[in-house]
């Protein structure tokens, strides 16, 4: 999954020609060096846009662990280096001060939030899994036949006090085991936003 | 779609746009929510295509149009109708494919009827149809009875001219407020550029009639022969990053991954599931089941269908449904996901309410949403709300390996490039971690219902490991343990020797990660790429390929080939993979003559007729019901589409004012408004700089700079009439609630004339909430929740209200 550096060159060549526009002065030179610097050391990673389903492909160079930088891939057929601003503002949300960090819990009637572990945090949703999906288990329907007007019982085996809201924001092996977790647990209670 | 074609997603791709004569955008602002569409429409452009942009405003889309026509929310399914109209009377249809690769010959059943805007087997108790009357006319061999020619009164055809003969262009003008000369031009450049391309978003789908408009476009694409070739098709341009994914892992009640239908009550044993399903489920639905019981799944025990739950059909538990649900105290836990709903759902107050009632919510995100904080938002007080709720910190996109579905399909893989932030896990961490432990509280159970959690196949390895779960999804050969190679090899097994976790992704991972491969190369020069990740199913590029061929299996565009009969080497060969059975099948077989294979019919479906395919003549000798081979997918608000009203409405239906608006629709709200204390038209929409409900992108310190805060654009004369100038806040209200904006007075909206009544129509962004680096107030507040009957798609479009000055 290497990057050609052939493409590469293609898309820094292309950036700064947009930056050029007006500036007055040869800009090639002065941002090349900018970029040089900026990038060195940096490990060049391809990825997919997050918003809108382009599935657009992005280039994330990474150094010492950090997203410093990323921008459309020129290998890409879809968007072919180019990227659209939102896109391109992906960079904060890899290292937002306001990203959640630690599991917490808000008490029942409690106004803020207090930090958890892990740990505590799966227990409790785990317990509290069970607790819902023993009290809430239904064996059957009671349904009226229309033909014969005769109450038939239908065993159904479901869930009915567990719901699940996926997203379409999720890789496709998250929103895959969503649906086979509620499925074993039982419940059919699962959507998402696609129908809204 | 699926009712039209068989599958419910994008036909063709982003690239292959550009292949295109003349585009309709109608329902999709691309140029601000899906940029990347708008570079391959230029492409097209530059080489001589035409854009033609319907919408209620007029967009930075629309800028880039030819032709562009402001159209009253909700209206598309008049104008299209009149092209329909106009496209048979002036026979402009493409007669060949019409007559080889359409329904239209197919002879329909005589107690099929419209009339007054009811079809026939309307229950108005309860307000859904009974379908059996829009079957065909069936012969001894249970096959559709086939006319001699189109102009044959029982025929397809003749239905589909009969229906929209009362769409003439003055009507559509009356309705749609689009002038008749107009919609005429539409349809004459539109009917003139071949291959034509149809695009659309959310614009078209959230209506209570979404499900018609999208059927509208794909009688429009049939009649013109423009599915299943290049430059062709109808481009569903999907609002999320991996909402094709999600969709096809089946996040919906309704369904089970690869559409699969969810097994129901009646489902007693899997040979119910198939009488209902037909027996072309029978491998996947198997193949699931080994890949989520093993060998606890065995021919025995009906593979373990027992294991799975079964939903009760009489209850419609779509998202904002399930929202009702909860509010009714149903649910007592929720786990949510990625997802925003007190910002993203309509008339919001039912969300908010809902919430309360649960004894736990389960919220995983990156930062902390509207939806995780309910029980802060101003003017709640917290001790009232006894909801414990728990929030997992999610890992964000490039923190984790794994793939996303684009729009075109491509099933497209990514490492992880990052360490996740602080303690943040991805989201297939948590559930691993907590089915597992879910999975230990249950140990020792002999009880019934605790066997689905006890006999499952669940091993993600130690650092849960997506690449194994996108093998499970690729699927296995169970007699050896060994990843099946090809979905050809998948679909050769006996049923029972393999499995999959969604056959439609059968063979992504079979000859190495497929999603993962980056040869650009595009030697046909169509923008196909199929060397470029992997498209679903089976890497073909363009859906319904097929019939981009005449019958003979040779390409009618010259200039545009997809795929061929090869005579000599006995096998159909091209630049894409071909969308068929058998590719060994020629173009004189049967199966070699399929346009639309996942159709029952074999065909394109301009009249989405009840039938299922492969019933014998004679019932079986055992007395039990007979399993057929295929059912076909219908419209449940009828078989053609109609011209309704939106639920709240300037105006009354003018084709049958008795049933002005859907007779199906599914209302939630229960506050709902008049014209005469809500005169004007508000339809929401998004913006490029944010996403959706706004939890990321609100987040964004500059995206924020550049779009602070929501607004209402309003046109010039309303401006006038309110007195308000560009800036002055306004107090926008419907039946439900009121918010204040900012005024926006532009020129992109003019007024119009409905019926002859000059009308106003409001456009808002809808992505604010109460939190955020950038708070402000949601318009959700005041839509209105009512649904298609169909997909559940809420009517955020269009509804009525009222707007003044606020001081
Ligand atoms: S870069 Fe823009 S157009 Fe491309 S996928 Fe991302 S949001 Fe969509």
């Amino acid at each position: 999954m290497d990057v050609s550096r052939r493409g590469f060159f293609k898309l820094s060549g292309l950036s700064i020609a947009a930056l050029a526009a007006g500036l007055g002065f040869d800009p090639a030179v002065a941002e090349a060096k900018g970029y040089a610097l900026k990038l060195e050391g940096t490990k060049k990673i391809p990825s997919i846009c997050h918003f809108c389903s382009g599935g657009c492909g992005m280039l994330l160079y990474v150094k010492e662990g950090k997203l410093i930088h990323l921008e459309g891939d020129p290998d890409h057929p879809t968007n072919e280096g180019t990227l659209c601003p939102k896109a391109a503002s992906l960079l904060s949300v890899a290292n937002s001060p306001d990203r959640v960090t630690k599991p917490r819990r808000r008490a029942p009637g409690a106004d803020k939030w207090e930090d958890i572990s892990w740990e505590e945090a799966l227990d409790i949703v785990a317990k509290k899994t069970k607790e819902v999906r023993d009290a809430s288990w239904k064996v059957a329907d009671q349904i009226v036949n229309a033909k014969t007007g005769l109450t038939e019982s239908l065993t159904v085996n479901r869930v009915e006090g567990i719901a699940f809201l996926g997203s379409a924001e999720v890789d496709n092996e998250e929103s895959y085991l969503i649906k086979k977790f509620c499925q074993l647990i039982g419940t059919p209670y699962n959507e998402h936003q696609a129908r809204i | 779609m699926s009712p039209s074609f068989g599958r419910g997603a994008m036909t063709n791709s982003w690239s292959d746009l550009k292949n295109a004569e003349v585009f309709l955008i109608a329902g999709s602002n691309c140029a601000e929510n899906h940029p990347i569409a708008m570079k391959w429409i230029n492409r097209a452009k530059e080489n001589g295509a035409k854009i033609i942009v319907v919408d209620p405003r007029f967009t930075r889309t629309a800028s880039k149009a030819d032709i562009f026509a402001q159209i009253r929310p909700g209206t598309d399914i008049a104008y299209l109708g009149a092209i329909i109209n106009y496209i048979i009377e002036q026979k402009l249809y493409d007669q060949k494919y019409v007559l080889n690769y359409t329904n239209a010959l197919l002879k329909v059943s005589t107690d099929y009827k419209l009339e007054d805007g009811l079809f026939s087997g309307y229950d108005a108790k309860t307000r859904k149809y009974g379908t059996a009357s829009w079957g065909y006319q069936l012969g001894p061999d249970k096959k559709p009875l086939k006319a001699e020619s189109i102009e044959d009164p029982d025929s397809v055809f003749s239905k589909l001219k009969a229906h929209y003969s009362r769409y003439t262009f003055d009507t559509a003008e009356k309705i749609s407020g689009i002038p008749a000369a107009k919609i005429k031009e539409i349809a004459d450049v539109f009917c003139k550029g071949k291959p034509a391309s149809i695009l659309y978003a959310l614009g078209m789908t959230q209506h209570t009639t979404g499900v018609q408009g999208i059927r509208a476009y794909a009688i429009i694409q049939l009649l013109l022969g423009n599915i299943g070739k290049a430059g062709g098709g109808i481009n569903a341009l999907r609002g999320e990053p991996n909402v094709q994914g999600s969709t096809d892992m089946a996040n919906l009640v309704s369904n089970l991954p690869g559409y699969l239908p969810h097994p129901i009550n009646t489902d007693k044993t899997l040979r119910d599931y198939l009488v209902r399903n037909g027996s072309f489920f029978e491998k996947h639905i198997v193949a699931q089941l080994k890949a989520w019981f093993g060998e606890n799944a065995t021919k025995d025990n009906d593979y373990g269908f027992s294991l799975l739950p079964k939903t009760n059909p009489a209850v419609n538990a779509t998202m904002v449904k399930l929202f009702e649900m909860m509010n009714k105290e149903q649910f007592k836990l929720l786990f949510n996901v990625g997802s925003n709903s007190l910002v993203s759902i309509p008339d919001r107050q039912l969300v908010r309410s809902a919430l309360t009632k649960l004894d736990m919510l389960v919220v995983s995100d990156l930062f902390e949403i509207e939806t995780a904080q309910f029980w802060r938002e101003p003017g709640v007080n917290p001790a009232d709300i006894k909801t414990e709720v728990i929030m997992f910190p999610a890992a964000f996109v490039y923190e984790k390996a794994g793939s996303m579905s684009n729009s075109s399909r491509w099933i497209q893989w990514k490492d992880a490039a990052l360490e996740p932030l602080g303690e943040s896990l991805p989201d297939l961490d948590m559930l691993d971690h907590l089915f597992k432990k879910i999975r230990k509280l249950y140990a020792g159970s002999t009880d019934v219902k605790d066997a689905p959690i006890l006999k499952a196949r669940w091993d993600y390895g130690e650092h849960t490991s997506a690449l194994k779960v996108l093998q499970e999804l690729s699927g296995y050969d169970e007699t050896t343990g060994k990843l099946l190679p090809t979905i050809g090899d998948y679909l050769k097994a006996p049923i029972g020797t393999a499995s999959t976790g969604c056959w439609i992704y059968a063979g992504v991972t079979g000859n190495g990660n497929l999603a993962a491969r980056r040869n650009n190369a595009d030697p046909s020069g169509l923008g196909l790429f199929k060397d470029w990740s992997f498209a679903w199913p089976g890497n073909v590029r363009i859906l319904y390929n097929r019939a981009s061929c005449d019958e003979a299996g040779q390409p009618v565009d010259a200039k545009r080939k997809l795929i061929w009969w090869d005579e000599a080497a006995k096998v159909w060969a091209g630049n894409d993979g071909g969308d068929l059975v058998d590719k060994t099948k020629g173009p004189d077989t049967p199966e070699g003559k399929l346009s639309f294979r996942m159709n029952p019919e074999g065909v394109g479906r301009l009249f989405a007729a009840t039938y299922m395919s492969g019933l014998p003549a004679e019932a079986p000798a055992d007395g039990l019901p007979a399993i057929g081979i295929r059912p076909a997918g219908i419209c449940v608000d009828g078989p053609l589409p109609e011209f309704y009203e939106p639920t709240e409405s300037p105006t009354t239906n003018i084709l049958h004012p008795e049933v002005s608006i859907s007779p199906c629709a599914l209302v939630v709200s229960t506050q709902i408004g008049k014209s005469d204390k809500f005169p004007h038209v508000l339809t929401t929409y998004g913006v490029v700089e944010h996403f959706c409900a706004g939890g990321i992108t609100r987040n964004i310190p500059w995206l924020n700079e550049i779009m602070p805060e929501p607004f209402a654009e309003i046109s010039k004369n309303l401006a006038a009439k309110i007195k308000v100038v560009e800036g002055d806040m306004v107090e926008v209200s419907s039946a439900r609630g009121k918010i204040t904006v900012r005024a926006l007075v532009t020129d992109r909206l003019q007024s119009y004339k409905v019926n002859g009544k000059d009308t106003e129509t409001i456009g808002m962004p809808w992505s604010w909430g109460f939190a955020s680096l950038s708070p402000g107030p949601s318009t959700n507040e005041i839509t209105i929740a009512a649904l298609d009957p169909g997909a559940g798609t809420p009517e955020y479009k269009v509804c009525l209200v009222d707007i003044r000055r606020a001081n």
